[in-house]
């Protein structure tokens, strides 16, 4: 038998590991934490990194803009509640981006099976996924105006301090964040294609809105003014707009005012039900 | 049945029925530590059988333990000790092998510094070197298979359940991934259940084979019962076979010459006495030796003869 020279490396023992072992819980966390840091690209390919910092870079826009005109003109024009609903087009575009990395190859490559030989059940691992996107999309969304905030602390304006108003900014945030990580997952989660993902998610935004337009302007224009806000919802980012406005008492970003807050606040709780009971579904059915 | 007091699994009656299709038909095996080979066709049940095995599937009816836990109720305290290397691909192309075996190591719950370590040592033993650092899209069959094992062994399991591991290797490949399974169920002290189609490369690694037939147990039992018989060791020697042979024959054993090879047949009472004649025969005719290894019987002509008898329920 001919000596390979690798040999030599093959001869230090095995080594058993006797240290800890954690749980499940420490374990769905690290693929949360793994899941949030890819979003942002952090741990993954320059070419992936460009996408979601370019489009956080958008996003503080309009506070740079925003806290110049405080600066010189001592004005305030862009309030904290309505920052997401300006900005709308964006965040879909971030979620359409980065909703299918965090699920399309697990599945593509049938990465799942090795997830469920560990200790982590099939609900750890949509619920890991669902967290990291939601924190990421909450960082996304409340970064601008949280800078936005301090920097109306830090410039002397004629007029009190909106912290209502931002605070109030800040809990919409948390509920569009659950809300649109629960669409994203589970509409990219039914394909195994990345690409096919984003165009799936990018699609749903674009007809959610431009059915909810033009139903409003339908309905508007034919005189029936007391059903036209109910079509408002159908957009995610008005559906939580009234719900933000509903429970935190921030102004409508839309001047025509939505239909009462319990029903927007529980079409809102049935949405994201609705969706995390499909994406659980849909990974019962691929675990088996 | 020679399974050791603790068996490694164990399963009593157990049936798989799908809406179409019958996995698993009353299957009652138990095996020990070591390396146990499942044998089987394709579509015989050896995936589903380790699929309940790890309490992802939960059988039809009949009960099944590995460890001594089961797997109908115990499936995450199974899950923690026992490493699984799936038969199709799992590996995501755009990170390297080591991202991917320090993240499955986390997800088995070890922290990420000895996650780390962890994954370094094991891809060592598995033979993955510089190439480690690489993306593993640009891997081949051979290097992805060894990854696939070593995300399977990083959390230093006790039993590793290893289905079709020469799946698309060459000769060569799946020669380095048997001495590898070998390796793992002698030197790393890690019981294995692999599964392979093919009968006649389990006889150079396992301690003991279960074949099954459409979800069925043909057979089981230790693969020294399969061969004891006719086992017989190996020679190459660079020059002088005729004299060795004729040494060998004059010393009373059984040789037979096969092109290079010298073949003996290893004395069923006294086996010491054979190997040692081997050794005092090559040194004593100051011959180089180039090969010296055990043969046994094939599995094959067993599982032929078995086949055609009634199967063992």
């Amino acid at each position: 038998m001919t000596i390979e020279p690798t040999a030599v490396i093959h001869d230090i023992g095995y080594r058993h590991y006797d240290g800890v072992r954690l749980g499940r819980g420490r374990a769905t966390l690290a693929l949360g934490v793994q899941s949030l840091r890819g979003v942002f690209g952090l741990g993954r390919t320059i070419r992936a990194k460009i996408m979601p910092l370019l489009l956080a870079a958008i996003m503080l826009m309009p506070t740079v803009v925003s806290i110049g005109v405080m600066a010189l003109a001592k004005q305030f024009v862009m309030p904290y509640s309505q920052y997401a609903v300006f900005m709308q087009a964006v965040i879909a575009v971030f979620l359409a981006a980065q909703a299918p990395y965090l699920v399309a190859p697990d599945l593509r490559f049938r990465v799942l099976p090795l997830y469920l030989s560990r200790p982590l059940t099939v609900n750890d691992y949509v619920v890991a996924k669902l967290a990291a996107l939601a924190v990421a999309l909450f960082c996304l969304m409340a970064l601008p105006i949280t800078i936005e905030f301090v920097g109306e602390m830090l410039i002397d304006m004629p007029m009190p301090l909106h912290t209502g108003d931002f605070l109030g900014a800040l809990g919409g945030t948390v509920l569009r964040a659950v809300l649109l990580a629960a669409l994203g997952v589970a509409l990219a989660s039914f394909t195994p294609r990345r690409g096919l993902g984003v165009a799936v998610v990018i699609a749903f935004y674009m007809f959610t809105a431009a059915v909810s337009g033009l139903f409003y302007a339908v309905l508007a224009s034919t005189g029936r003014d007391d059903v036209a806000p109910w079509a408002l919802l159908l957009n995610p980012f008005f559906l939580v707009d009234a719900v933000q406005s509903a429970l935190f008492g921030t102004d409508p970003a839309t001047g025509e005012g939505y239909p009462p807050g319990v029903a927007s606040c529980l079409i809102l709780l049935a949405v994201i039900a609705l969706a995390v009971t499909g994406v659980l579904l849909r990974y019962r059915k691929a675990a088996s | 049945m020679t399974a050791s007091a603790t068996p490694c699994f164990a399963t009593e009656g157990l049936t798989k029925r799908f809406p179409r299709v019958t996995a698993l038909d009353h299957l009652t095996v138990a095996a020990g530590t070591g390396v146990t080979g499942l044998v089987g066709a394709n579509g015989a049940g050896k995936s589903t059988l380790i699929k309940i095995l790890l309490g992802l599937v939960p059988p039809t009816s009949g009960s099944a333990s590995v460890l001594g836990l089961d797997t109908a109720t115990q499936g995450l305290e199974i899950r923690r000790t026992v490493g699984y290397m799936p038969e199709h691909d799992c590996l995501p192309p755009d990170i390297s092998a080591t991202e991917f075996v320090v993240h499955m190591a986390q997800m088995s719950g070890l922290p990420r510094t000895a996650a780390r370590e962890r994954a370094a040592d094991t891809l060592r033993h598995v033979g993955l070197d510089e190439e480690r650092y690489r993306p593993m899209g640009g891997y081949s069959t051979g290097m992805r298979q060894r990854v696939k094992l070593a995300q399977a062994l990083v959390h230093d399991p006790r039993l590793v359940f290893l289905d079709e591991p020469t799946n698309g290797l060459d000769p060569q490949g799946r020669d380095d991934m048997l001495a590898l399974i070998r390796r793992v169920g002698t030197e790393f002290g890690i019981s294995v259940l692999v599964t392979s189609h093919l009968l006649g490369e389990l006889e150079r690694v396992c301690d003991h084979v279960i074949v099954i037939d459409g979800g069925r147990l043909l057979r089981s039992s230790a693969i020294r019962e399969f061969t004891r018989a006719e086992q017989t060791i190996a020679v190459e020697v660079e020059e002088g076979q005729r004299q060795l042979a004729d040494r060998l024959t004059g010393g009373g054993e059984t040789v037979a010459v096969q092109g290079r090879l010298l073949t003996v047949q290893v004395s069923p009472d006294d086996p010491g006495r054979t190997y040692d004649a081997v050794r005092d025969a090559v040194s004593d005719l100051g011959l180089s030796l180039l090969r010296l290894e055990q043969r046994r019987g094939r599995i094959e002509d067993v599982f032929k003869e078995s086949t055609a008898k009634e199967p063992v329920a």
